[in-house]
């Protein structure tokens, strides 16, 4: 029932619209015994009783009511699809909105195929639904009942001898209802997988012909693509069996009146005349007993669909602002770690860590692969939040903030870059839709990448592909670190930004830089000493501890883990130089 | 390459083309026989289907009025069984049916799926991805409802509306005329709109592909988006997409519902024309008040059929506006292809020679401008120099991902082009600068280059990388769960994984596209020993800026603006006082300065 809820409360919004395609269905419905009698009286009155001046009356009647009838149709079937496109888009804006507020950890373990499938397939059911399915079966539902208002009049015994089967109907369609659904539910569960399977193939395109192993996605995508025909055939398998025993359910209507009604006359219960008049108003009885079957099919798979909308609907992010949150606070970027511990499940990535930064400053990351680093970073923005301790953001707790104008505040360049199918200028200015040209141009200079965006034929109206293919990796993050600056912002996250980007194309960013940083602060994640040695603060992290702090003096001083890497990096470098001198 | 982004519409130029419905039949010929066998049962089905009328009005007119009990009884049982056989008839058309249509629909799908495994990246990066699957799974699902009822429909409704022309013809040729006349009014109102409603129903696959590709991509981006806060911009652009596909789709349905007001309208004034003429014919011409009768009952029986043709015709117009779509895809040329009479690569021993090589992405920009070189089996090879000079393309090419423009590249002598692309990849371990991590365990993940390698040798992979020791530290270790987003790991950790996955491919030649630039010094240079002992005698590609890591490298090759600028050890190329010279005496020089 809970689906049915749902999707009345999207049509609620259009009821008016919604009321009056239902009040001209039941128009067009009566409109429809209108033809049949005046046809009965074309062929009674003029055609056998010969009253030839009423021929034209009556063709006139028999055109109008259909013209009317016609119009009024077309209308309530465009209102009816007004109200499905409504309702479904107000479902999708209400996916694309919960989405958009789910925290990374639900984007971490849920694949991209099966929100598509949500926003895709399944908003087709809810379409058809209401497009189709809710009027069809009203429609249904008024001619029945209307007929056996009708027949009840005419007589009530006989009546109740026909209505006698419409139980077996009940108990069939109840059945049904209840063996289909689980089997749409498995459908609906199938295309997520072939909707992912196909989404990753296409994703991963490149590695995939890097391997050759296009035959062994083919066989993976062969799987799920059968597995969907497999669903549907089993879903049908239910269906024959129920489909065409509920026809003929409605069928046996007629023998009811041949054998029943046969008999009633001859023992003079009812007259002949009533018998004609019963089987007249037959069909207005078995259509809609014989669509009940096809119509709790459509019915469940609505349901089915609407079940999944509704899961990911009521999915509640983890990350949220707090009723009293504050509003309207600009950041001046004072940052401060206190006894912060952070785990995903039972793995401890981040712990006890602690460290005060200050606006002006440049706090430098650097440690091993996998030491936490990123994690560090991202906390900031609140895009995880920690397990114990506390962050403050100019001694504010982050979760006293709006967590939307938080994120305001900081501009992050991510390690995994991502752009999107856009011109360049788009993709820089995505942080400001509405900044000028001139500011967009300004970042591009800053992050190194004037040079070869003015390179290109296009300028800075070339359209990128998604993820930001056709560039190479240190254009791309050059990019995504113009995108960072154009936001102006109080903490500056550059998380290994310039790894893919030559040294000395680093070097002069590094330097331009340092004047963008006088009043904010900054974290930067890198491996190389030379992006990391200015920095005011150093940070070694070794397996989600802080293991050295200080400046590169101090660090070098120390002879431990930062040490060792400056020498893997210019350790034989004093050496060969001389070397090579002499 | 142009390329194609969310918002802006895919077009498309052919002509309403009976062919696309021709390669859909062609679809259907393998179940040629299941489809006659039912079209047969169905007709017959409505033939017995008739009988219940004529059985009830025996009742009526006949038996009730003879008080024949017994006539009754048989008639009801007579009644019984047409129901059991149309029972039966029913469930075997659904069972068929349903099997066909998803059958077609399995191997259209998979004539795509396969086909787009042989486009090359250029294919992949000009469009947005998510109007690449909208046509494998959307636009190909979009055709069930076709050809599970719609075939059947068509051919019974055809069936119908001959027989019933026939018998109208036959009851009275001058009535039966004036009733058909409404027919080619119908066909010409349906040709009238038929552009707008084609170009209309092809509005909407293009409006539905790009609300699609911004939802990939919005799923994609999300990282990005809630780090910059750009939620309500995004969902103003998605709100504008959302609203052109609801758009389109009222403005196509409104003329598609047309066709039901003309049915009605013409149907009813050639009945009306039928009575007014058969009231002035009365008494001529063999019209009599029977005939009459006997046509108005039949009459609507001819409309029924044609109103449920103009379903199909329908369902049609707006099939087409798919099958264009997934046609084309299936007709789009692989550039990169095998050539004809391409061979099996023999196992390969590792040289490399590239003769004077050019090649452009696009016509008029040259990105590798004469290039050549060779490489002897075994030798370690590192490119250098500034980003975007072309050393990924370098390397791109000896796996030929892309054909060249002339000159050639060769491996143990032979042009990559006149071997398998297969055979050729099959050899080489790739890691690209873009690291994919697929859906399921890391152990799949790292087992993907090579399916039938053991855990062992996957692990012996993932220790030789300095891999191990974060996966072992997981609380699911190898069997930790990860997606296409990396979940949980960090970008250094998958670019670890997909080393160990392009090493346990067993290479002859290995290509590391900025392998390691997001792993840590101290880390790679573990992995540096590691992989000494593992490439052995096999030849490898290096790009990185790391120049601790190029150092080692047999060749190192200076490459600038599509050319090789410098090439030798790093002893040679550092006596020449070049740019080489320049780039490894800044990172000391620019450490001084700052």
């Amino acid at each position: 029932m809970a689906e049915f809820k749902w999707v009345w409360s999207y049509i609620k919004k259009y009821k008016y619209m919604f009321l009056t395609a239902m009040f001209m269905v039941i128009v067009v419905n009566l409109l429809n015994m209108v033809n049949p009698i005046v046809q009965g009286w074309l062929v009674d009155k003029v055609i056998k009783g010969g009253q030839t001046e009423l021929l034209l009356t009556l063709a006139m009647i028999l055109i109008s009511t259909t013209l009317i009838k016609s119009v009024f149709r077309y209308i309530y079937l465009n209102l009816f699809e007004h109200v499905s496109q409504n309702v479904t888009y107000n479902a999708r804006e209400a996916i694309f909105k919960r989405v958009q507020e789910l925290d990374f950890e639900f984007f971490d373990n849920t694949k991209t195929g099966d929100i598509m499938a949500r926003m895709t397939g399944d908003m087709e059911a809810v379409r058809h639904f209401t497009a189709y399915v809710i009027y069809s079966i009203f429609l249904h539902v008024i001619t029945f009942v209307s007929v056996v208002i009708i027949l009840f009049s005419i007589n009530a015994t006989f009546t109740l001898t026909l209505l006698a089967i419409t139980p077996v109907t009940g108990i069939l369609a109840v059945k049904l209802a209840g063996k289909v659904k689980p089997a749409f539910t498995a459908i609906r569960n199938q295309f997520s997988m072939l909707n992912s399977t196909v989404q990753e193939s296409i994703s991963g395109n490149r590695v995939i012909k890097a391997f050759a192993k296009e035959d062994y996605e083919i066989y993976k995508f062969s799987r799920e693509n059968a597995g969907f025909k497999d669903r549907n055939v089993e879903a049908a398998k239910i269906w024959e069996k129920y489909l065409p025993v509920l026809d003929s359910v409605a069928g046996f209507l007629s023998v009811v009146i041949i054998l029943v009604g046969g008999i009633m006359v001859i023992r003079g219960n009812i007259t002949l005349g009533q018998l004609v008049t019963f089987n007249s108003f037959i069909w207005a009885l078995n259509n809609p007993m014989r669509q009940v079957g096809w119509l709790i099919n459509d019915t469940q798979r609505f349901a089915a669909s609407a079940d999944k909308i509704m899961a990911l609907l009521n999915r509640e992010p983890k990350i949220k602002s707090s009723e009293e949150a504050l509003n309207g606070v600009k950041v001046e970027g004072r940052v401060e770690f206190n006894n912060v511990c952070f785990s995903y499940g039972e793995n401890e990535v981040l712990e006890d860590v602690c460290f005060k930064a200050y606006p002006g400053q440049t706090i430098a990351v650097i440690g091993p692969t996998g030491s936490g680093k990123s994690t560090l970073v991202s906390l900031i923005s609140r895009f995880y939040d920690c397990t114990s301790g506390n962050i403050f953001i100019d001694g504010r707790d982050i979760r006293e903030y709006d967590v939307r104008e938080l994120r305001e505040n900081i501009a992050v360049a991510m390690q995994d870059v991502f752009l999107f199918s856009d011109t360049i200028e788009g993709n820089i200015a995505y942080g400001i839709p509405e900044v000028s040209v001139e500011k967009v141009r300004w970042a591009a200079d800053m992050a190194g990448a004037r040079d070869f965006i003015e390179g290109f034929s296009e300028g800075y109206d070339t359209i990128i592909g998604e993820r930001g293919v056709g560039l190479s990796g240190g254009q791309r993050q050059r990019i995504a670190l113009a995108r960072a600056l154009v936001r102006d912002p109080s903490i500056l996250v550059l998380d290994d930004t310039t790894s893919s980007v030559d040294i000395e194309t680093e070097h002069t960013i590094h330097q331009s830089l340092s004047e963008f940083y006088r009043n904010k602060t900054a974290f930067v994640i890198a491996h190389r000493i030379s992006s990391v040695k200015n920095a005011d603060l150093i940070l070694v992290l070794d397996s989600g501890r802080i293991v050295e702090r200080g400046t590169h003096e101090e660090l070098l001083a120390k002879k431990g883990y930062y040490y060792s890497v400056f020498i893997n990096q210019y350790g034989d470098f004093d050496k060969e130089l001389t070397g090579a001198a002499c | 390459m142009a390329r194609n982004k969310f918002d802006i519409d895919e077009e498309l130029d052919t002509k309403f083309d009976f062919k696309q419905l021709k390669r859909l039949l062609a679809y259907l010929a393998p179940f040629k026989w299941k489809v006659v066998s039912t079209v047969l049962l169905m007709l017959a089905a409505s033939a017995v289907a008739l009988l219940g009328p004529l059985l009830v009005k025996i009742a009526i007119d006949d038996r009730v009025p003879n008080k024949d009990y017994a006539g009754l009884v048989t008639l009801a049982a007579i009644y019984l069984a047409t129901l059991i056989f149309n029972t039966i008839c029913m469930k075997y058309r659904i069972r068929t049916m349903t099997y066909i249509g998803q059958s077609v629909i399995y191997n259209i799908r998979k004539d795509l799926f396969v086909h787009l495994q042989k486009l090359p990246f250029s294919y992949y990066d000009s469009r947005p991805h998510g109007k690449i699957l909208v046509r494998v799974v959307n636009y190909v699902n979009s055709l069930s409802d076709l050809l599970s009822n719609g075939i059947i429909n068509l051919i019974t409704d055809a069936f119908t509306l001959v027989a019933i022309i026939c018998f109208l013809l036959f009851l009275n040729l001058k009535l039966a005329l004036i009733c058909l006349a409404g027919l080619p009014v119908l066909i010409a109102v349906t040709m009238l709109v038929k552009n707008a409603q084609r170009k209309s129903w092809q509005k909407v696959s293009r409006k539905q592909a790009n609300m699609n590709a911004y939802i990939h991509e919005s799923i994609c981006g999300i990282k990005v988006t809630q780090s910059f806060a750009r939620e309500d911009e995004n969902m103003k652009i998605f709100l504008g997409q959302s609203d052109d596909y609801r758009k389109s789709w009222l403005s196509a349905i409104k003329i598609q519902f047309l066709m039901w007001p003309f049915i009605d309208i013409i149907s009813v004034v050639s009945v009306t024309a039928v009575f007014i003429a058969g009231v002035r014919w009365l008494g001529t011409g063999g019209v009599t008040v029977g005939i009459i009768i006997a046509f108005i009952s039949y009459i609507w029986r001819f409309w029924e059929p044609v109103s449920n043709l103009g379903n199909f015709y329908n369902a049609i117009i707006n099939a087409v506006a798919y099958l264009e779509r997934i046609f084309e895809t299936i007709d789009e040329k692989p550039l990169v292809a095998n050539l004809p009479g391409a061979v099996e690569m023999p196992q390969i021993k590792g040289a490399v020679e590239f003769k004077d090589v050019v090649f452009c992405y696009e016509k008029d920009e040259v990105i590798l401008d004469h290039v050549s070189f060779k490489v002897e089996p075994g030798e370690t090879i590192a490119l250098v120099g500034p980003t975007g000079a072309g050393k990924s393309t370098v390397v791109n090419l000896v796996s030929r991902f892309y054909d060249i423009v002339s000159g050639s590249v060769e491996i143990d002598g032979r042009d990559v082009r006149s071997v398998t692309l297969e055979s050729l990849r099959r050899q080489m371990g790739i890691m690209l600068q873009d690291t994919f991590i697929f859906s399921g365990t890391i152990m799949d993940n790292i087992k993907y280059s090579r399916l039938d390698a053991t855990d062992e040798e996957a692990i012996e992979a993932a220790k030789a990388v300095r891999a191990h020791e974060f996966i072992s530290a997981m609380p699911d270790g190898y069997n930790t769960q990860v997606n296409e987003r990396g979940s949980r790991l960090s970008v250094g950790q998958r670019q670890l994984i997909s080393f160990a996955r392009a090493l346990l491919a067993d290479p002859r030649i290995l290509v590391l596209d900025e392998a390691t630039s997001s792993i840590d010094t101290r880390t790679e240079l573990a992995l540096q020993e590691g992989l000494q002992r593992l490439l052995k005698g096999r030849t490898s590609f290096v790009i990185a800026h790391r120049l601790s890591t190029i150092k080692k490298a047999d060749k190192i090759m200076y490459v600038e603006d599509g050319r090789i600028i410098e090439q030798g050890t790093h002893e040679e190329l550092m006596a020449t006082d070049g740019a080489y010279h320049k780039l490894y005496t800044a990172q000391y020089r620019l450490l001084e300065v700052s």
